[in-house]
């Protein structure tokens, strides 16, 4: 009498077609909510601030967040507090590790604020757990590993450094694996000093960077490096 | 401009002009050097964080004042005494002379150690007046202070200006009911105690409660926010806080038992923590935080403590407990008189004052950031674990060589949230000049004592400087690592000879010193001194 079975058919079908059309519309509203929610900051955006001076060796120009930095060379340790200097005096913290010959007074000159600075002076067998400790407490870790980093321990900072946002400072080569940017001082000449007359004023260097991604493109930058007053100058 | 009456209702909505209650503030002036039983007839201070808390009356007299550096004291008054800060002895001393109180009111507020407060609505139609109630309050906390210093009284319209009544009266001040926004009028801005606001405003050329009393509220809400919002109720003789219209009726107080019964206060602090985390997170859901806090304690026997908290901010689980335990401290150690006979059972925190939580602005001013609170507590962390020793911060002291114009303390002795003011950033800026100090650039590196080295010249021979600092020869190389690094020199300075604190026999040093640049291009400060060559400074 009724083609029941057609009806049923077609009412499945128009069914299964509205159940369709609002799985379509949730995924479409839920991509939608998915943006507007998105994080405003993109990761590229996420950095702490530099010397104007040393914005030609990092890519993009930007000290990024979540960063290890490496820096070696004779010349590094006045490198490694230019790197920090930036961010220093832009309100950062920062904390040095195991390293207590640093003049803080060549810090000073160089652009870092003294009253954010923590030195932690560490037992060797603690070294690994106060740089985990302060990553993610202060923006900036310095450090200056006496024997090489074990790739446990370094894979484990690393994740954390990404994770929490810090910066971690590098100085002197000992760091195994998973450097994003890599500075290297290539040793430079003095100024100012003679033979028995006059004091130094400035020592030109050459800097190389490389690293991995977008800092594997070589770079190259003259620096004055300390400069007349202990900033860096670019020649 | 002093705000006038009629003023007040246009700028605040009628439920929120409501006067403050009629409070009596009682401060015992002196407190925490008395209660480190320092003589206040002799020069002494009691410290925190490496700066003055307090001072006593002769100690004054010599400058030294609130909130300076033990260091600068000690150059203002040379025979100053110094008392370490004892908080939990303040608190402890404190309750006694609060307990006497408890029978002409029950809700006693202490606000901190040595200033307590009590509403006046009750007390003061009992016992008929308020100047009667003052003097009751003053002559009981006398008696109980045994002559040890005078109790100072102010009432007022809400325990801020009450107290600062307290702090101008000789010895008891009354401000009648309605006058409070004109007693603080003339009173310098400062008196908050809110140095990140007070700054700003004195910057901006409003130094007292009065000018600030007459900027319209919406300006000051907008520009200052909650903080500053509630500073302005403050001038104007108002409650800090607009009183909550939501229905109090809710018992949100948090009951723990705890069975056996504890009698050691450390132990129900332990409980406290985690009865004012629970209380929190309950508060939290419902967007209120508390400002003031009532601590019951009952014993297995009975016998009960009561007291009433208040925070100027707002009250942490942290700083509950620490209520806890400076309550429980002064009444389980007190006088045998009042002591309980058996152990806490229970123990009540019961929230009293709620105000909406609006959060706090944090690095409005740039003192206060979250970051500097993750600093502090990651220090607390290191020091935790490798000793209070590892972890330093660093101050400028001035001084003609590398290794002494800066100086490594540790980060215990200083509240790192501050801000600093004495700690110029840069070495030698604000102090005398140091002839004989290095020039910038300064080192990287110093090495401390420093590396011995032998230095000699083209033909092999050490290389010497006479008495008049004359070089016997250009240096040409330095033997380093005993005999097993060699250095070729490329460039030297002429020598200067350092002569310093030849007046004093231990510690008068002599020394020449020059500056060489070797083959492998690192800079190097050398030092001669008693004939010995030293490598002291790098510049890597």
């Amino acid at each position: 009498m009724f083609d029941t079975e057609g009806m049923v058919a077609a009412q499945t079908a128009e069914a299964l077609n509205i159940v369709d059309r609002r799985i379509v519309d949730r995924r479409a509203r839920l991509r939608l909510l998915g943006e507007r929610v998105a994080p405003l900051v993109g990761a590229h955006e996420r950095t702490l601030g530099l010397l104007e001076e040393l914005t030609s060796l990092f890519p993009g120009g930007v000290l990024r967040r979540g960063s290890i930095v490496s820096v070696t060379g004779s010349g590094s340790t006045g490198l490694a507090l230019a790197v920090a200097a930036g961010a220093s005096a832009a309100g950062s913290w920062m904390a040095a590790v195991d390293d207590p010959e640093l003049g803080w007074a060549a810090a000073a000159e160089t652009g870092i604020v003294l009253s954010r600075v923590l030195v932690v002076d560490p037992v060797p067998e603690e070294w690994s757990y106060t740089v985990a400790a302060l990553i993610g407490a202060v923006d900036l870790i310095l450090v200056a590993p006496r024997r090489r980093v074990s790739d446990r321990d370094a894979r484990r900072l690393i994740a954390r450094t990404r994770e929490r946002g810090s910066v971690l400072i590098c100085r002197g080569g000992y760091w195994p694996s998973g450097i994003d940017v890599q500075l290297e001082v290539l040793s430079g000449s003095w100024q100012g000093i003679g033979e028995g007359h006059g004091l130094f004023r400035s020592r030109r260097v050459r800097v190389n960077g490389g690293g991995r991604g977008a800092a594997s493109r070589p770079r190259s930058s003259e620096l004055l490096l300390p400069g007349p007053t202990g900033a860096p100058v670019r020649v | 401009m002093l705000p006038c009456g009629s003023d007040v209702p246009s700028r605040y909505p009628v439920r929120a002009v409501a006067a403050a209650e009629r409070t009596l503030v009682a401060w015992c002036p002196y407190w925490p050097l008395l209660a480190v039983d320092a003589l206040l007839d002799e020069p002494c201070a009691v410290t925190h964080a490496n700066r003055i808390v307090t001072s006593s009356p002769v100690a004054r007299e010599y400058g030294v004042t609130y909130g300076i550096r033990t260091r600068t004291a000690h150059q203002r008054c040379a025979e100053l005494t110094l008392h370490v800060r004892d908080e939990s002895r303040e608190v402890q001393m404190f309750e006694p002379i609060v307990a006497v109180l408890d029978n002409i009111t029950p809700r006693i507020e202490v606000l901190r150690p040595g200033t307590c407060s009590i509403v006046m609505r009750g007390p003061s139609r009992y016992f008929g007046g308020e100047t009667k109630v003052a003097e009751l309050v003053r002559s009981r906390m006398n008696d109980a202070l045994a002559g040890r210093i005078d109790v100072r009284i102010g009432v007022a319209d809400g325990p801020f200006a009450a107290e600062l009544a307290a702090r101008a009266a000789a010895p008891i001040r009354m401000v009648p009911s309605g006058d409070s926004a004109s007693f603080l009028a003339p009173m310098r801005i400062e008196m908050l105690e809110r140095p990140e606001l007070t700054d700003v405003l004195v910057r901006l050329g409003i130094s007292t409660f009065g000018e600030f009393a007459s900027l319209p509220a919406a300006d000051v809400s907008a520009r200052f926010g909650s903080v500053g919002l509630a500073a302005h109720r403050l001038a104007l003789g108002l409650q800090e806080h607009l009183p909550d219209s939501r229905s109090p009726a809710l018992d949100r107080s948090a009951v723990v038992e705890i069975d056996p019964p504890a009698d050691r206060v450390d132990r129900v602090a332990f409980m406290a923590r985690r009865l004012a985390d629970e209380l929190h997170r309950r508060l939290r859901r419902e967007g209120m935080t508390c400002v003031r806090i009532a601590v019951e304690a009952e014993t297995e026997h009975g016998e009960q403590s009561c007291r009433l908290w208040r925070h100027e901010g707002m009250l942490s689980s942290v700083a509950i407990a620490d209520r806890v335990r400076w309550q429980l401290d002064g009444w389980l150690n007190g006088s045998p008189a009042c002591r309980p006979s058996g152990g806490i059972a229970k123990l009540t925190l019961v929230p009293e004052e709620l105000i909406a939580a609006k959060g706090r602005q944090l690095g409005f001013w740039g003192d206060e950031t979250e970051i500097d609170e993750r600093v502090t507590r990651a220090t607390a962390r290191l020091q935790g674990r490798l000793g209070v020793e590892a972890v330093k911060v660093i101050e400028c002291k001035g001084g003609r060589h590398p290794d002494e114009q800066l100086v490594l303390v540790p980060a215990a002795t200083v509240d790192l949230r501050s801000t600093p003011t004495n700690n110029a950033d840069s070495p030698n800026a604000d102090s005398p000049p140091w002839p004989g100090s290095l020039p910038a650039p300064s080192p990287t590196r110093i090495l401390d004592p420093g590396e011995p080295v032998d230095v000699f010249d083209a033909d092999e021979r050490p290389v010497r400087i006479n008495g008049r600092g004359q070089i016997s020869a250009p240096p040409h190389r330095i033997v380093a690592g005993h005999g097993k690094r060699f250095l070729v020199v490329v460039a030297w300075s002429a020598p200067w000879p350092v002569d310093e604190r030849w007046w004093i026999t231990g510690s008068h040093r002599r020394l020449v010193r020059i500056q060489v640049v070797t083959d492998d291009g690192v800079a190097r400060l050398l030092a001669l001194e008693q004939g010995r060559w030293r490598i002291t400074a790098l510049w890597d």
